[in-house]
């Protein structure tokens, strides 16, 4: 070990001699995926005991559901899902990016924090407050508009595909605001100006030059949306598995967990964890194709264009009603009742009555130890996970960008594909592996370590893009020349390489730890009794129909959020952050 | 002081590899300044780089002060940190995040032959004020100039009094006026320390400039090893006759030693070599004399018709045609070439014989006395 860390020329001829320090840890965790993605198949072509000689190998998971009506039904709620999340998340977030981009819109500092606020508020909180706004049963709106009009029903059902679509959209509204920011801030204003001089009118030049231009761009943003869209599971979870309406991500949810005396029927969740590998795959192929493909319009030019601006006039104050409804709705009113919800014993529409009625009730009788495991087991996690993510990063971007081997480019690749992978499936894949891999050999059911590797490989790509982008910004000759003047390996990487990484290493570490904070899904899939999160605290409550102690509980969980978002703001306007 | 022998090292690209040395043999004296000039791609600044440990070579043995660095057969490989080497790489590589001062003392503290900490602050400001840096010392290294980042870069390279200075085109991100400034300055400096260096570059005159020796490198291959006089005047093939400066060539047949026959008519050179065949011969511009028209009747003297002409300044540049045949020529008067008919003469001397590429004519390099002088001064 010793010999490969010293060795030089190991570490950089990487064709030569590999570094088995280095190799390992990029390996690792490229390694853990394929693990996760080969259990599901192996799974999914069994049936009795998995991993035993009891079980047999077998085609009838898929059998079963390809004949299950109920899954039929559960496509068809995914796919209106998806389409309206997709809708929504587009015509919120494409305005605005084109709005903060292309315009004279003032304040644009404050869009864009909004905007990134969005990305970190949990998707959750959009739910839960929506429910308290527009729940057929519970939803204020619903009943101020019943008792308004005298209605015999609640008009808005937000517990359905559509409602949950409009949720999900609002919630990755962000997400599509910064791809397609991205997008107009690369676009070369010459050609839209060329059309100008040219005379063209400034409808002509939006439909005939800009509109086509940004085309692929918008492409891709939706595709990526899309596929956020097929797997989600925090949202749909929230909204629809009290109401009995499922989605792929909640169907394979309840398939693990079933309710009353049922059995987990892990083989059928294989098969349709299959399936969604396959969608996620064929999606994210299609995104790369898209994203090449827009490479096609780029012209080149010189560096640092300023592009034109759209003069808006007295209709910036439109724009900015526009994104205010957007902050407000998505945001800011969700927060307020989920506030509300939290002080008030019993959820009621706003009243008079009701905040006479204010009280601290459910932090008392809450269940702290619960609360506390919870607390404990996310702070372990923000504080392993997001370190295990920079190392093993940092050991992948290094060799994809400074070794010259061919063997980059597959690791590269390799690096990318938990990006393709939704975390519902690398869940799954986790449990099933612990399940019925590791069994009692590895004891990793249940505790918060089998939540830790999840984490860490579903985070690899992103930290891999980011550091990546530094580290070929960063002369190698650098590093070179610390090598040369008799500074060792680690002395180089101390003196040399962190301090000039260390911008973009703070950057990931926060947004990997703020990630960690507030995830769901895997933590709802892998929790059971002691590794429980702090989200899934907030879950739990939820699923049993605590709605306010859940509320109070994710008022808790927001005071430790706000400042760590403070932070990461603050520090993002000082460097860039990745997205 | 370096010693390689059988060095090849290649290159995994997308459809195979590619050998970016083949089999070099070199030796470096100590104190000597050793320049490697040839074209992108020759494979020079690998072999520096095989120098420096920054790749391992496949094949071959590469010894610092008679001590093994590389080697193939024993596996060994020094690792870059132990072979006490000073580099200046082409991107400087001053590194941004400290200061000039800290940029030369990093080496000195924390590298493999660790200095004496009160040591290190002396070292560090000798060698800041040989390339006249004292006084910017705790400017942030990247708000420094080019030149400035280039000198930082020379001091942090000779302050650990390294065994070999390498250099890989450290001129090359300069402008044209800073560059013939500065390498007269590295090349003082260099014979003051008694440093033996390695240096790169794809510029020629640089090379010659600078250098001790030359060696011409092309395709992973040397084409010739020598002083810069030797590779101008007497160039051993003709890629190095057209790589050092311009050249006129005459396709022509000897028909007795001393004399051959060319599309203008017979001209003489010196030397009896007689190969049969078809033959090159090349003279540079400047051997191209203007005669007075008096003197008609001696041989290698060509009437010719002026055909352009370039003013210099210090010289002027004219192309003339004798009959067919476009010639190149250098004067230093305005006067001498004025009119549209000229008589030029080349000297027997000056003409080299080029058969399928290589030299035929060849004296042996060693006759020249003024590579000797030069090497050994």
């Amino acid at each position: 070990m010793k010999q490969a860390v010293l060795r030089l020329p190991a570490f950089i001829g990487w064709r030569n001699q590999a570094s088995p320090a280095l190799m390992g840890l990029a390996l690792a965790p490229i390694g853990v995926i394929l693990v996760l993605v080969a259990v599901m198949l192996w799974v999914s072509f069994q049936r009795g005991l998995f991993g035993t000689p009891t079980a047999i190998y077998t085609l009838e998971n898929y059998q079963t559901i390809l004949s299950d009506p109920f899954l039929y039904r559960v496509l068809w709620n995914t796919a209106i899902f998806t389409l309206t999340t997709t809708c929504v998340a587009l015509l919120t977030g494409l305005p605005i990016a084109w709005l903060a981009e292309r315009t004279t819109i003032p304040g644009k500092t404050l869009i864009y924090a909004i905007m990134t606020l969005g990305l970190l508020i949990p998707g959750i909180y959009t739910a839960m407050g929506w429910t308290f706004i527009a729940h057929p049963r519970i939803g204020f709106l619903n009943r101020w508009l019943v008792d308004l009009f005298g209605l015999e029903s609640a008009p808005i059902n937000i517990a359905t595909p559509i409602g949950m679509g409009f949720v999900q959209g609002l919630s990755l509204a962000a997400v599509a605001f910064i791809l397609t920011a991205q997008m107009f801030r690369a676009m070369n204003p010459t050609l839209e100006e060329a059309a100008q001089v040219h005379g063209m009118s400034f409808v002509t030049i939006l439909h005939r030059v800009t509109f086509p231009l940004a085309l692929p761009g918008i492409l891709a943003a939706v595709i990526y949306i899309v596929t956020i869209g097929v797997a989600t599971f925090d949202i749909p979870a929230i909204l629809g598995l009290g109401n009995r309406v499922y989605m792929l991500s909640t169907y394979i949810y309840i398939k693990v967990h079933p309710q009353g005396s049922g059995l987990p029927e892990y083989g059928i969740t294989g098969a349709v964890g299959t399936f969604m590998i396959v969608v996620a795959a064929l999606l994210t192929s299609w995104y790369g194709q898209v994203l090449r493909s827009g490479h096609r319009f780029e012209v080149v030019t010189g560096k640092g264009y300023r592009p034109a601006l759209i003069k808006l006039g007295r209709w910036a104050v439109v724009g900015w009603l526009f994104i205010g409804l957007y902050a407000f709705v998505s945001k800011l009113l969700p927060l307020l009742l989920i506030t509300y919800a939290a002080l008030t014993p019993y959820f009621a529409p706003p009243s008079l009555e009701m905040m006479r009625q204010l009280s601290l009730v459910h932090f008392y009788n809450m269940d702290w130890e619960l609360v506390l495991r919870g607390a404990r087991n996310t702070a372990t996690l923000v504080l392993v996970v997001p370190l295990l993510v920079l190392l093993f990063a940092f050991a992948i971007s290094w060799l994809v960008v400074r070794s010259r081997s061919r063997a980059r480019y597959a690791l590269e690749f390799c690096a990318f594909l938990p990006q393709a992978l939704p975390e519902v499936i690398l869940a799954i894949g986790a449990l099933l592996l612990a399940l019925f891999v590791l069994r009692e050999f590895v004891p990793l059911y249940g505790s918060v370590w089998l939540i830790a590797i999840v984490y860490v490989v579903a985070r690899i790509a992103f930290a891999t893009r980011a550091l990546n982008g530094s580290l070929l910004q960063i002369h190698r000759e650098l590093e070179e020349a610390a090598f040369v003047s008799g500074l060792s390996t680690l002395r180089t990487a101390r003196r040399v390489l962190l301090p000039l990484l260390w911008p973009t290493l703070l950057s990931v570490w926060l947004w990997t730890a703020l990630l960690v904070y507030r995830e769901l899904t895997v933590a709802v899939f892998l929790g059971i009794h002691d590794n429980i999160t702090f989200p899934a605290v907030i879950w739990s409550y939820w699923y049993a129909g605590g709605m306010n102690k859940a509320s109070a509980v994710t008022l808790l969980m927001t005071a430790v959020l706000a400042p760590l978002i403070v932070a990461f703001w603050w520090f993002g306007r000082r460097s860039q952050v990745p997205t | 002081m370096i010693s390689i022998q059988g060095l090849s090292k290649e290159f995994a690209v997308s459809g195979g590899n590619v050998a970016a040395i083949k089999g070099l043999d070199l030796e470096v004296a100590e104190g000597e300044f050793f320049v490697i000039v040839g074209a992108s791609g020759s494979g020079k600044t690998t072999l520096l780089r095989c120098v420096a440990g920054l790749e391992l070579p496949d094949k071959g043995t590469i010894r610092i002060a008679g001590q093994v660095v590389s080697s193939d057969n024993p596996p060994t490989s020094v690792p870059s940190q132990q072979r006490r080497l000073g580099m200046v790489f082409q991107s400087y590589a001053v590194w941004p995040h400290l200061t000039v001062y800290e940029n030369v003392a990093l080496p000195l503290a924390e590298g493999a032959q660790r200095v004496p900490r009160r040591e290190v602050a002396s070292r560090a400001r000798e060698a800041l004020r040989l390339v006249q840096l004292e006084e910017v010392a705790d400017r942030s290294a990247t708000l420094l100039s080019g030149g400035q980042q280039q000198r930082v870069a020379l001091a942090r390279a000779i302050a650990v009094n390294p065994r070999i200075l390498l250099m890989d085109e450290p001129l090359s991100n300069l402008d044209a006026r800073l560059r013939e400034e500065v390498r007269g300055k590295i090349r003082e400096l260099a014979k003051q320390l008694g440093a033996t260096v390695l240096y790169v570059t794809h510029d020629q005159v640089e090379a010659m400039a600078m250098a001790d020796r030359i060696a011409l490198m092309q395709a992973g291959e040397f084409l010739q090893v020598g002083s810069p006089t030797e590779l101008y005047r007497d160039p051993a093939r003709v890629e190095v006759a057209e790589f050092f400066g311009l050249m006129n060539w005459l396709k022509g047949r000897v028909v007795q030693p001393g004399l051959a026959e060319t599309p203008i008519g017979p001209l003489r050179f010196k030397g009896a070599a007689a190969p049969a065949g078809e033959v090159l011969l090349g003279f540079r511009p400047e051997c191209v004399a203007i005669l007075e028209s008096a003197s008609h009747a001696e041989s290698n003297s060509f009437p010719a018709a002026l055909r352009s002409s370039m003013f210099l300044g210090d010289q002027l540049v004219y192309h003339a045609a004798v009959g067919e045949q476009l010639f190149a020529g250098k004067c230093r008067t305005v006067a001498a070439c004025s009119g549209g008919r000229l008589q030029l003469y080349i000297d027997p001397d000056d003409v080299m014989l080029f058969s399928a590429g290589k030299r035929v004519d060849q004296e042996t390099a060693a006759a020249r006395p003024s590579a000797a002088v030069r090497a050994a001064g």
